[in-house]
């Protein structure tokens, strides 16, 4: 279950500051169903926006977002997001939170049991359902979320920094659990963050964004076998060269904050 | 997949007080010695304040006579009601005040400066408008409590995280089911304050309505003001005081305690020395 995503020259400013810099221009992107691409650029780059856009939490300012040929209308089921912050409602156990979008979908009690079941076992969480959130230990939570995610059979599954709050152990485990749920599903899902061996190391391909206003400057294919590790040599070579995009894009005068300036932040 | 961290059977445990109970309250009964202590030394010295032996006493006529059992019991029924009406008319129109932002800003100020008013003032008002029935108290009691009780969870509303309201509108839910399922339950912390502050307020507004005119709500309190205030004999007074402070300081331990440490262990907001 997987379908495509297209964006055709998309702009849009930044949510509660209208008319002020854009996040995003310009951003032409065809992503076939299925596939797994990741988004890469600095902080403020509208990485975030692009995930709120596909996920039909806010309209572009211009241009068109469009789910399997479909437009995006508004937030749907078939597009579910899974946060930097694992966002689990802290007063619902495991189960219920890994069940609460199967409820809102109306699956009766007996299949949402089942579906529960067979989530939590998969990200190795059977024995937590019955414990809330607070209970666990950060890679756990995260682990759950991305149970919530997955139970839902999404046809595109929005990641926005899931791991970028993890210790390194932790992370480096789960990208290897991502890729086995993502073959497992098939579906389709993009994956934004700042870490550029983490997008070398998961995407089938690799998006390279400017920031201010966010444009497309890259688009790296990577064809590497899988699983793959943030540590692997040919990850971190390739990883090598997106940040050489990022850099050169630095010179050609985008705004990127400058090593050692206000805002610079390391990629 | 990954099983490594699997749980031990200690962090399934619930935090919850596994002593038995009279170790659990022996805090509070200490205390209250403590305090019986130093009001019988201070009625040693004044003559008009009746010692706890002399209210003692009184109590024990009370309660041998039925009177104690009437009072707390008409207290129990009027609060129960009345509060019950507060809380349901306050959270809902908070909720609504939370959700529709030209009415939170046409009625927030005059909510606030309702609260901020001693609400015992629309007594007489009501006692002449509505007559002097235990109806006419338990409006005001009931209107009283509810502006406290709504400012309360609108503030809780608002101060709902951003990003569970995002979490629930990814995972299907919008309008009523948001509100109920996700809003509600991530406000009721904050809500819960508001009518634990509700609760006192209504209290308030019954016992200045007593005070007002004898008999308004029919809980027993007024005849007793009166008596006393005709006799200048306090026992009966401070015996119904005693009543009066045994009700609120059960209500609290049977209840908003008990709710508020259940609200904060299911949220993870009680130290229980668990990894994190």
């Amino acid at each position: 279950m997987s379908a495509s995503v297209t964006l055709t020259d998309v702009a849009q400013a930044f949510p509660g500051r209208e008319r002020a810099r854009l996040a995003l221009d310009g951003i032409t992107l065809t992503i076939e169903a299925g596939q797994f691409v990741c988004v890469v650029g600095p902080s403020g780059c509208g990485k975030s926006t692009l995930l709120d856009l596909v996920a039909g939490h806010t309209r572009p300012a211009r241009g068109s977002v469009a789910v399997a040929d479909a437009a995006v209308k508004g937030p749907g089921l078939d597009r579910v997001m899974v946060f930097q912050d694992h966002a689990l409602f802290p007063w619902m156990s495991v189960a219920d939170n890994v069940g609460f979008g199967l409820k809102n979908a109306g699956i009766s009690a007996a299949e949402r049991e089942a579906t529960v079941a067979t989530w939590l076992a998969k990200v190795g969480l059977t024995d937590a359902g019955a414990l809330h959130p607070h209970q666990l230990s950060g890679g756990m939570r995260q682990r759950a979320a991305l149970a919530r995610a997955f139970a839902m059979r999404p046809q595109v599954l929005l990641m926005d920094e899931p791991f970028s709050a993890l210790d390194a152990p932790s992370r480096d485990r789960l990208h290897v659990e991502l890729q086995e749920l993502w073959a497992d599903t098939e579906t389709t899902i993009i994956f934004v963050t700042h870490n550029v061996r983490e997008a070398v190391a998961l995407g089938d391909r690799v998006i390279v964004l400017s920031s201010g206003p966010g444009r497309i400057i890259g688009d790296v294919p990577v064809s590497l076998a899988r699983p793959r590790v943030v540590e692997s040599e040919r990850v971190v070579t390739l990883a090598h060269k997106v940040r050489g995009l990022l850099d050169e894009a630095d010179q050609l005068g985008i705004t990127t904050p400058r090593e050692g300036g206000d805002s610079y932040v390391a990629i | 997949m990954s099983r490594s961290d699997t749980l031990t059977t200690e962090q399934r445990v619930q935090v919850g007080s596994r002593a038995p109970w009279w170790k659990a309250s022996a805090p509070i009964l200490i205390t209250g010695a403590v305090l019986l202590l130093v009001w019988a030394g201070v009625s040693v010295f004044v003559d008009t304040l009746p010692g706890p032996a002399a209210t003692g006493d009184e109590l024990w006529r009370m309660a041998v006579d039925g009177q104690l059992w009437s009072i707390f019991g008409r207290i129990t029924l009027f609060m129960t009601v009345c509060f019950a009406i507060a809380a349901i008319g306050g959270v809902t129109l908070g909720l609504l005040l939370g959700s529709r932002r030209w009415l939170d800003r046409g009625l927030s100020p005059y909510l606030a400066a309702l609260q901020g008013m001693p609400t015992s003032m629309w007594i007489p008002v009501a006692a002449v408008v509505l007559g002097t029935s235990p109806w006419s108290l338990a409006a005001v009691v009931s209107i009283g409590a509810m502006p406290a009780i709504m400012l309360g969870t609108r503030s809780a509303v608002a101060n709902v995280p951003p990003l569970l309201i995002r979490a629930g509108r990814t995972f299907g839910a919008e309008g009523g089911t948001l509100l109920r399922h996700v809003v509600l339950p991530a406000a009721l912390p904050g809500i819960m304050t508001g009518l634990e502050l509700g609760w006192s307020i209504a209290f308030r507004c019954l016992v200045a309505g007593e005070i007002f005119s004898g008999a308004l709500s029919g809980t027993g309190i007024g005849n007793v003001i009166s008596r006393s205030r005709e006799t200048g004999d306090l026992t009966e007074m401070m015996a119904t005081i005693m009543i009066v402070l045994a009700f609120t300081l059960l209500v609290d331990r049977l209840v908003f305690a008990k709710v508020q440490h259940r609200l904060r262990v299911s949220r993870g907001l009680v130290d229980s020395g668990l990894p994190h």
